[in-house]
């Protein structure tokens, strides 16, 4: 085979129904990655680069004792992950997520955010 | 030049065609993301390609020659955690009289081993056997060997996401490094009468990721160009342990000071290259590369290993 028809060959072979997607990453979230926020937040809401699977896709939130603030199981739109939160108290809350993208991608990370001045 | 070409493009093919199912990731180690590394690898196997490396440099000779060196990496999971390297670099060099010596270096295999990923401490262990393969690159002109040389190797990363969050935006840094003896297939170079040693390869990088500073540490709400960098400093060295009867243990190297800009399906990376002594060059030189993720931007294919993928759907997601 020659080198022309080889290449051609090749590409059109990855090429051919693959869609492109990539790792979720965290795009950005609210309350902000290491924010203080003078007032409790209702929810949390993750922003990712990717969409997401919702059945594989999860967040925790807990307080500095442990104990767990979210209110269960999020709701997943597209790139945008939100889960409701319990009465926070002034202190320091943290989050995990762990997410799959469309592409089967699993990606995960965990920062945290305080409430109160 | 035609042959390698071939052979490579048939090794896609191949795996193109290949029946493959489950995809995951370039390094991500945990919540870390080690980015391909320029002058050294990173340590994970992965499905990835660097096309090309472009480094200009001034050589060690006196007067300093120019040296332009183009490669092309090409990385690919066998399995979950086998996998195999292919690359080849074209090099030229322009002596200060204005002889030019052009030509290809030896084609380069590595066969690599993901031994170890702790998630929670965002630590990655690889071990490798680098061999660059005799006589198959312009030997005529000196820029290959006629003999094979074989690198067994042992790389790791570590990010320092897990010290407590007060150490805040020192969480973002991270090492790697790897560690090689390299073992020639010959003693002794009949050609040029000299003694061929045995040499420990070896090199580092330190790398500061605004990405994880934004995603796992504090959002600055800077602009988001910078939430892609990651400045990073790479050291290469090499130094002659054995069978070096007659010459200097002299270590060569480079430091290499840069930035990679790391997005979705690709990077880019650009290094100045200085050189550590006399014997390792002349001046400073620079090295940029394009980096492909190719698990990412071939999910289903050429993004698969190539056995052990699993047909299963992704397990539920627990903390």
């Amino acid at each position: 085979m020659r080198l022309p028809t080889l290449a051609a060959t090749t590409l059109l072979t990855v090429m051919a129904g693959t869609a492109a997607e990539a790792h979720a990453f965290l795009d950005h979230a609210e309350p902000r990655v290491g924010s203080t926020v003078p007032t409790a937040p209702r929810e949390l809401i993750l922003s990712y680069t990717q969409n997401l699977e919702p059945a594989f896709s999860t967040v925790e939130v807990h307080d500095a004792n442990g104990a767990r603030v979210d209110l269960g199981k999020p709701t997943i739109n597209a790139g945008v992950m939100r889960v409701g939160l319990k009465p926070l108290p002034p202190g320091t809350y943290k989050v995990h997520w762990q997410v799959l993208s469309v592409d089967t991608h699993t990606t995960e990370g965990s920062f945290s955010f305080h409430v109160g001045k | 030049m035609s042959r390698h070409m071939l052979r490579s493009l048939a090794l896609a093919n191949f795996i193109a065609l290949a029946f493959t199912s489950h995809a995951l990731a370039h390094c991500f180690v945990g919540a870390r993301f080690l980015p391909a590394t320029l002058a050294t690898d990173d340590p994970c196997v992965a499905d990835e390609m660097s096309t090309p490396t472009v480094a200009w440099s001034k050589t060690a000779d006196v007067p300093p020659a120019t040296q332009w060196d183009i490669s092309v990496d090409f990385s690919k999971r066998i399995t979950e955690n086998f996998g195999v390297s292919v690359g080849q670099t074209w090099t030229q060099i322009r002596q200060a009289d204005g002889t030019l010596t052009t030509g290809f270096q030896n084609f380069g295999t590595t066969f690599q081993y993901q031994v170890l990923k702790d998630r929670s401490h965002e630590l990655a262990v690889l071990t490798g056997v680098v061999v660059d393969w005799g006589r198959t690159g312009s030997t005529a002109s000196g820029l290959a060997d006629k003999f094979s040389r074989v690198t067994p190797t042992v790389y790791f990363g570590k990010g320092f996401g897990d010290l407590p969050d007060s150490f805040s935006w020192i969480r973002a840094f991270a090492v790697t490094g790897q560690v090689g003896y390299q073992i020639p297939t010959t003693s002794f170079d009949f050609t040029q009468n000299v003694f061929i040693p045995q040499q420990l390869v070896y090199g580092a990088s330190l790398q500061y990721s605004m990405p994880y500073l934004k995603s796992e540490v504090i959002d600055l709400q800077l602009p988001e160009f910078f939430n892609h960098l990651i400045p990073i400093v790479e050291a290469s060295f090499t130094t002659p342990v054995a069978n070096n009867f007659g010459n200097p243990f002299t270590t060569t190297g480079t430091i290499n000071p840069g930035v990679i800009w790391v997005g979705s399906y690709f990077q880019v990376g650009l290094e100045a290259v200085i050189p550590i002594n006399r014997e390792s060059g002349s001046g400073v030189g620079v090295i940029g590369q394009l980096h492909l993720y190719l698990d990412d931007m071939f999910p289903t294919t050429v993004g698969q290993p190539l056995f052990g993928g699993t047909s299963t759907p992704p397990r539920k997601l627990t903390f």
